[in-house]
């Protein structure tokens, strides 16, 4: 095992091979901008100098270890260097964090505060450059902002393989560019760019001016998009910072969607459909319960399903593959007796939508059929025509294929035309209102936490399920049957 | 292109397998000498011929300012502006050229004779003020000297 010292403190390197690897490995922060885990090496922002001692200063990025070396991360030849690097580096830089969405997570101001703060020392006007540059219907580039450390360009080489992404020109004329012909509209992945900025560069359009990232918290979840199960963070609105004179939506919204580093399902990436969540999350909500289309209390609906339950004949359930692995399981000890059960798929791909791709994107776009088919089975949903009661869980069957006459309880979370149309519909929760875990299509299991206030009216799927098979009457349902 | 391409095959034996991206600043250099300029399908053909997403090409093109996207006219005047030739009467030159040519540095002339641009050093200082037009050089160059060249070339 090799062992190198870092600030005179012997520390082993493990797999890595570079100075940096190690360092930040070990806890030893050393500042950068182009250098990123998942990316090629170019060395070309300057700002991770280290000292190795005897033999001068260089970059840590690109510095590979040897037995027994000595580095420095914060001598004095090592400071000026980097904040001579950090005054290159502004300036042509605007310096116009009071309105940058990046302000707050943003390397160059921390690495400005926190190695160089001074004032430019060049008297120099700035140059100017584009401004909100359409890069995609998604994402705008602001070149002034730009410090070309090509991040973004060698993750459309690198990672998504789009090659849309170029560096143009030269001096202080480059310009991160799309090819001719082409935008960041061609790559499912485009958004990771935004995050893997270490500036305010790239920005994405639909968090343009929304809100200031530290009123904003993370909350651990997983995307649903697909059978991948890609762990993300729903960025909401710090309770603290809450808003009293503005919509209340502004206080419970997902404001945008992050790639929550995952080197067992998805790396730091995560693609398009895991940002635009929020829409889907958006969508308008069911909260009363109904009986063929009539309002009738929560408690009416489960007591009239509970009736439904008892006197049908031969009963088939179809499973959503959008419930947590423990709403599944609720479902099986508590119902699991009373219904043939098929999994059905939720989603299916839309029109416009990658299918599948060798990165990240399953064919499959339900998070936890993985979990649902090791409970259920993977056959096919078959309804025999003398079938009394069909419980459907979640979106996608269309009533119109059901047998003629069939009772239908159905549980469900949006305002949906169905949802008036069955017997029974009973408004559940949904993924970001409760916690619990999915299975990806490969075993992975990863949980996900609340972050959206629980609705009135609405009741958690793994509730509900003890209620329905409760015989002759419930907890909370008082006996009333 | 395509009837370059022998020789792009030629070249390319000069190099260790896997390393075909190398030739993309010969191949232009030679596209530019047999066409006059890079056009369109040359990049559309390098992408084919050399396997490299086309944003590699347009990143050379547009840093390296002596490749071309553009036709040019029939006589290029590349008038050196830097130290040396600035100080022995360039920036003169310059002048007088665009008044004579009615264009201004980076265009061509409408009959499509001439293309004035300025350029940076081309090494021949101790001959300053340099002009040079196409693939020859025109050194010590007074107003009167210039006015001559311009009368010789059609």
């Amino acid at each position: 095992m090799t062992a190198i010292f870092i600030n005179g403190q012997s520390v082993e390197t493990g797999d890595h091979t570079t100075v940096l690897q190690v360092a930040l490995a070990n806890g030893f922060h050393i500042p950068h901008f182009c250098w990123h885990p998942e990316l090629s090496v170019v060395g070309n922002c300057r700002v991770c100098v280290v000292e190795h001692e005897g033999r001068g200063v260089g970059i840590a990025c690109n510095m590979p270890i040897s037995d027994g070396m000595r580095v420095l991360t914060d001598s004095e030849p090592v400071r000026a260097q980097r904040k001579a690097m950090l005054q290159f580096i502004l300036l042509n830089h605007p310096v116009d964090c009071g309105i940058c969405d990046k302000a707050g997570e943003c390397s160059l101001q921390d690495y400005h505060y926190e190695y160089n703060g001074e004032t430019a020392i060049s008297g120099d006007a700035k140059l100017h450059s584009t401004k909100f540059f359409p890069l995609s219907e998604r994402i705008i580039l602001d070149n002034e902002r730009c410090i070309l450390c090509s991040r973004c360009v060698r993750f459309t080489r690198e990672i998504s393989k789009s090659n849309v992404l170029g560096l143009e020109n030269r001096g202080d004329s480059m310009l991160v560019r799309p090819a001719e012909g082409r935008s960041l509209d061609d790559d499912p992945y485009s958004d990771n760019v935004i995050d893997i900025c270490p500036v305010g560069a790239l920005l994405s359009r639909s968090f343009l001016y929304q809100a200031r990232v530290w009123y904003l918290e993370p909350t651990p979840s997983v995307c649903p998009g697909c059978a991948r199960g890609c762990t993300v963070q729903f960025w909401h609105r710090k309770a603290e910072w809450r808003l009293s004179g503005l919509d209340e939506r502004h206080n419970t919204r997902v404001h945008r969607v992050t790639a929550l580093e995952n080197p067992r399902v998805n790396g730091p990436w995560i693609c398009n459909k895991g940002r635009d969540l929020p829409e889907l999350l958006d969508r308008p909500r069911a909260t009363q319960a109904l009986q063929k289309g009539a309002p009738v209390s929560l408690m009416q609906a489960i007591e009239t399903a509970r009736g439904l339950l008892d006197q049908a004949g031969k009963r088939v359930a179809l499973v959503s593959s959008w419930g947590s692995n423990e709403e599944l399981r609720a479902f099986r000890n508590s119902l699991g007796d009373y219904f043939t059960s098929f999994v059905k798929p939720d989603h299916l791909p839309l029109e416009g939508e990658v299918v599948e791709d060798d990165l990240l994107i399953r064919a499959d776009k339900n998070p936890n059929t993985r979990a649902a088919q090791d409970l259920f089975g993977t056959a096919a949903a078959e309804i025999p025509d003398d079938t009394e009661l069909v419980l459907v869980w979640g979106e996608g069957v269309d009533f119109g294929t059901l047998p003629r006459g069939v009772k239908i309880l159905f549980l469900g979370s949006w305002l949906l035309p169905e949802n008036g149309h069955a017997d029974v519909f009973i408004p559940i929760s949904i993924q970001t209102e409760r916690r619990g875990h999915y299975t990806n299509f490969e075993g992975v299991v990863s949980p996900f936490e609340a972050c959206q206030p629980h609705r009135d009216g609405v009741i958690d799927a793994e509730t509900l399920f003890p209620l329905l098979s409760a015989p002759g009457g419930s907890a909370s349902g008082g006996g009333a049957a | 292109m395509k009837h370059l391409i022998p020789e792009f095959e030629r070249m390319k034996t000069r190099l260790p397998p896997g390393h075909d991206a190398t030739l993309l600043v010969p191949c232009l250099r030679r596209i530019q000498e047999d066409r006059g300029f890079i056009d369109n399908s040359d990049i559309d053909g390098l992408v084919e011929y050399l396997g490299i997403p086309r944003i590699q090409i347009e990143e050379v093109l547009s840093f390296y300012g002596m490749l071309r996207r553009k036709p040019i006219g029939r006589w290029h005047l590349q008038v050196c502006r830097n130290v040396s030739c600035s100080m022995r009467g360039a920036e003169r030159l310059i002048d007088e050229l665009i008044g004579k040519l009615g264009v201004q540095p980076g265009e061509t002339t409408a009959d499509g004779r001439f293309t004035l641009s300025t350029v940076e050093c081309l090494g021949s200082c101790g001959t300053a003020p340099v002009v040079m037009v196409n693939e020859a050089y025109h050194e010590n160059l007074s107003a009167a000297d210039l006015d001559a060249l311009l009368e010789r070339l059609d």
